[in-house]
């Protein structure tokens, strides 16, 4: 399992570091925005969708095995969204004009993003699940998809466009359709038996 | 519960199909061919004089588009039309922050 989950996130940090060397070769930290907020965006789903899927599917082991490295991907989409600061801040080359244009819609939204994807993944280690309880972990996990929204809204609003916001938000959108119908028909099904 | 859920999705499903009309990204700048479009790099002189500091000059459909950092640090894009290099809108992270009278690409 060990090395298994080394060249996991080997292959997770591939892409960060192709993107520091584009910068370190010149180019704009403003062009580097775009790829890592998108692969953090990527991230959130695919760590979002084996929850739904498995209630709709049943645990077999593609799903099961899927589930168990949700947290890597949870935290590698942090990091994107991390590296993500990083370019806006080299962009704007000062802190004055990053608070000027906190307040609007297209930023905070990011902001509030990146701050709910920090409180889960700073809870993301067996000790801080034990410490907090299964409860209380998984309500500040669940702040995922407040960021989810949040950063799809922060991307349309900036990109003055829907289109790729809405598509990224059709996976999890149609595994939420599929887990609530299958919820309805077990309903269904416990009714008539009763 | 479920009707509830239903109802929050069809509504989340009106709500984003009558946005298009809202937002589209695209600016359009009706230009003509791009044989007639004067040269990009004109525009450098004209963000000069508005003070801006210039990241990047691109074309951006049949515009010209400008992202810049005005005197006091704002983050801009600005869109100009390639024929006469008027400024014709102007955002500041997805909010528009100027419009030339009458422009309604």
């Amino acid at each position: 399992m060990r090395p298994r989950k080394a060249l996991f996130w080997l292959a997770l940090a591939v892409p960060a570091a192709l993107m520091i060397a584009d910068l370190a070769r010149g180019a704009l930290a403003m062009d580097l925005l775009h790829p890592t907020g998108e692969l953090s965006l990527r991230l959130m789903v695919v760590a979002l969708l084996p929850g739904p899927l498995i209630e709709v599917f049943g645990p077999n082991r593609f799903l099961r095995g899927w589930v168990a490295i949700r947290r890597n991907l949870g935290v590698a989409a942090f990091g994107y969204g991390a590296l993500h600061l990083v370019f806006y801040a080299i962009d704007m080359g000062a802190l004055a004009p990053i608070i000027a244009e906190f307040a609007l819609p297209a930023i905070w939204t990011g902001w509030l993003g990146f701050a709910f994807m920090l409180a889960a993944a700073a809870i993301s280690t067996n000790r801080a699940m034990a410490a907090l309880g299964r409860r209380r972990w998984k309500r500040i996990q669940q702040g995922v998809y407040a960021a989810f929204i949040l950063a799809l809204l922060h991307w349309a609003l900036l990109d003055r466009a829907w289109g790729p916001s809405l598509i990224h938000l059709a996976p999890v959108a149609l595994a939420w359709a599929l887990r609530f119908a299958v919820q309805f028909r077990r309903r269904l099904n416990r009714r008539k038996v009763a | 519960m479920i009707r509830k859920s239903l109802a929050v999705m069809a509504a989340t499903a009106a709500l984003l199909s009558a946005s298009p009309a809202l937002a589209d990204g695209d600016v359009q700048c009706n230009s003509g061919p791009q044989a007639k479009w004067q040269k990009i790099d004109k525009l450098k002189k004209k963000a000069w004089l508005e003070g801006w500091k210039v990241q990047k000059l691109q074309v951006e459909g049949d515009c010209y588009e400008v992202y810049a950092q005005t005197e006091s640090g704002m983050a801009i894009e600005a869109f100009f039309h390639p024929v006469t290099l008027e400024k014709l809108v102007v955002f500041r992270r997805g909010s528009e922050i100027y419009r030339k009278q009458g422009f309604t690409g």
